[in-house]
């Protein structure tokens, strides 16, 4: 197999770029060898790519149990250590416990569902990337790899889709 | 012969608006948004340097010099003594904390109910919610006095081998304040990312690019970085919504889980969320009108809808802020007990009944009055007044709640009126900090969520139905 190598193409709208991509698969490139870098978030079903995976969600849920615990520890665990009594409350309430137990578990899961957004996105990342800042000025970029030897198909393939330039992609500081 | 009994009403103007009056529908090339955020950003003159000058001092004397004082001399340079020992400190906790609800209020509300006319100003809230959680947590500080010992509220054994007592409501204010001031944080940075990666690509070399290339963390805009963005940013929508809820609610059992005339009710929690979303809202209206009128290209973005949107929310929560105030008048003044009636009746006719006729003018009267008119509701100015005048009332009201509501007690003996005196210099002071944090801000962050806005235009299309231009909404997200 002959050497990849990695290219950009930009797009100036989703229309044109949805064309690419369906090219691209066409000339039998894998999704997992493409990626899309936009200035807003498109919907994979609108450029015809499967979804990204995300483990957010999972990782906010265990922040929630685990914040969920450690609210627990607070209202029941704390009384333990150092019995304290009010107003002739019980030691162990169950009403209170909602309160603390509700307050970590919510803490819990937005904080890491922030932590997860970094770690699955790799950030903070200062390494040089493939990137052109014209992506924020609402251009797609269609970043791939290809085999080095069929690079020229691949380019005009997605010419003819409307690609305004094809070039190698060049990692660089962002 | 007439085929109709009655003639038709002529075409009214209001059904002849041109749809691209909306922001939506009046996009502009990104690049070009992109460099009017930049250059409001950038663009500064010396009247800001001025203001920024005199904030900076007014924060300097009031929350150094004056705290100076509160901490060397004690908390009797205050005017807090029994049994008053509940003052400013305090009113000012509760107002911020109401302020701080206005930010995710209109982001996470709205953005879970996907109301468009959100999208220009949710940064600008939440910028909101975040200085204002601050000086609420500057003003609890205030009312500890000996600052130093905070950390005997933190979950470890002190010195004394004494824990923390979870049982408590000051406890569960701690830690739902904790828990709001983070998430909000967290939820005000997450949708920042992809415009701080905008704005490190327009700025060119210097430690600017630098700062930037820092806070923008490497964002691209890849498929999986806006997965892995959007995901948490739903997460933070739905979940920050009962937080806010508790936050308020917990703030109000401060109060009501005493057995206090005037205090002890069950209709405090719902009553003081709807309360903070009254002063929060209208705190919002005024900062919109504020960034509008200072800000080079913010017209562009800031326009009548979104007064009109704002001057709606308003008048709503007017109305249900009336509707609790009026649950929570009623039930004491019925209930006939002689403790709540004294409490009433001082609040009613006592030296401080100007207090009370005030707020019941400001929270109800003025936005019932000028927010019914849909015209007067998109003038800015006169929006910006009725939030004014509604932030006046809802001080007014924690006012009369804490150091009015704590002169009658079941000890009449003991009752006094409260006179704050170094409280307000340090008032001033946090509210000087708030208007410092918010002008710093507006030149570091872009205060327009740009590539919310951009997403929005991508989304809205107007199609001719009939002889009609109607607005249309993709689904998008």
């Amino acid at each position: 197999m002959s050497e990849a190598i990695t290219l950009l193409a930009m797009f100036k709208d989703i229309e044109p770029a949805s064309e690419g991509i369906e090219k691209l698969q066409q000339l039998g490139l894998s999704d997992d060898d493409m990626n899309v870098i936009s200035g807003i978030p498109v919907k994979n079903t609108i450029l015809g790519r499967p979804s990204a995976i995300t483990y957010v969600s999972r990782i906010g849920l265990f922040g929630a149990i685990l914040g969920m615990f450690l609210g627990i520890f607070f209202i029941y665990g704390i009384p333990y250590l150092y019995p304290l009594l009010v107003g002739g409350q019980p030691i162990f309430p169950v009403p209170q416990g909602f309160i603390i137990t509700f307050e970590m578990t919510m803490l819990g899961l937005m904080g890491f569902s922030f932590i997860g957004m970094f770690i699955d996105s790799g950030f903070p990342s200062y390494t040089p990337k493939e990137y052109t800042p014209e992506v924020s000025e609402g251009k797609i970029a269609l970043l791939f790899s290809c085999p080095a030897s069929e690079q020229e198909k691949f380019i005009d393939a997605l010419k003819d889709a409307g690609a305004e330039s094809v070039a190698p992609a060049e990692a660089r500081h962002l | 012969m007439a085929t109709i009994a009655k003639p038709l009403a002529r075409p009214h103007a209001e059904e002849h608006e041109d749809p691209r009056q909306y922001l939506m529908h009046d996009p502009l090339p990104r690049g070009q948004m992109n460099a009017m955020v930049m250059e409001a950003m950038h663009e500064t003159n010396p009247i800001f340097w001025g203001i920024t000058g005199v904030l900076a001092a007014i924060v300097l004397f009031a929350l150094g010099y004056e705290w100076y004082i509160l901490i060397m001399q004690g908390q009797g340079t205050a005017g807090v003594l029994r049994p008053d020992y509940w003052g400013v400190f305090l009113v000012n906790t509760v107002f911020w904390i109401g302020i701080s609800h206005a930010g995710t209020f209109i982001s996470a509300i709205l953005r879970v109910l996907k109301i468009e006319s959100r999208r220009p100003f949710t940064r600008a809230a939440e910028l909101m919610t975040t200085f204002g959680l601050v000086q609420a947590g500057l003003s609890i500080f205030m009312h500890l006095g000996r600052v130093w010992l905070v950390y005997w509220m933190f979950p470890i054994p002190n010195e004394r081998r004494i824990w923390p007592d979870f049982h408590s409501p000051l406890m569960w204010d701690l830690m739902a304040i904790t828990t709001y001031l983070l998430c909000s944080t967290m939820y005000l940075i997450l949708p920042l990312i992809p415009d701080l990666a905008m704005v490190r690509d327009r700025t060119e070399g210097g430690w600017l690019k630098q700062f930037y290339r820092i806070l923008a963390i490497g964002f691209r805009g890849t498929e999986g970085e806006w997965k892995n963005l959007t995901t948490a940013m739903n997460i933070f929508a739905f979940a920050i919504i009962p937080v806010m809820f508790s936050v308020h609610t917990i703030v109000s059992w401060d109060f009501a889980m005493a057995s206090r005339p005037g205090w002890s009710s069950t209709v405090f929690g719902p009553y003081f969320v709807i309360g903070a979303l009254h002063s929060g809202m209208a705190a919002v209206a005024v900062v919109l009108f504020l960034l509008r009128s200072s800000m080079k290209h913010y017209k562009y973005f800031i326009r009548a809808e979104h007064f009109n949107t704002m001057g709606t929310l308003m008048l709503l929560v007017s109305m249900a802020w009336a509707y609790f105030y009026f649950n929570d008048y009623l039930v004491p003044w019925y209930g006939g007990d002689v403790w709540d009636k004294l409490v009433q009746e001082y609040t009613e006719k006592g030296p401080l009944a100007y207090l009370w006729y005030t707020m019941l003018i400001c929270n109800i009267a003025v936005p019932w009055a000028f927010l019914w008119n849909k015209k007067w509701r998109q003038t800015p100015w006169l929006l910006a007044i009725v939030g004014l005048l509604i932030n006046v009332g809802m001080y007014l009201e924690r006012y009369i709640i804490i150091p009015v509501g704590v002169t009658i007690n079941r000890m009449p003996f003991t009752w006094r009126q409260y006179e704050p005196r170094i409280e307000v210099p340090m008032t001033i002071g946090t509210f000087a900090l708030f208007l410092l944090l918010y002008m710093l801000a507006s030149r570091l962050i872009p205060l327009i969520p740009v590539w919310e806005v951009q997403e929005g235009q991508e989304a809205h299309m107007i199609r001719k139905i009939g002889k009609a231009e109607i607005s249309t909404l993709s689904d998008m997200e």
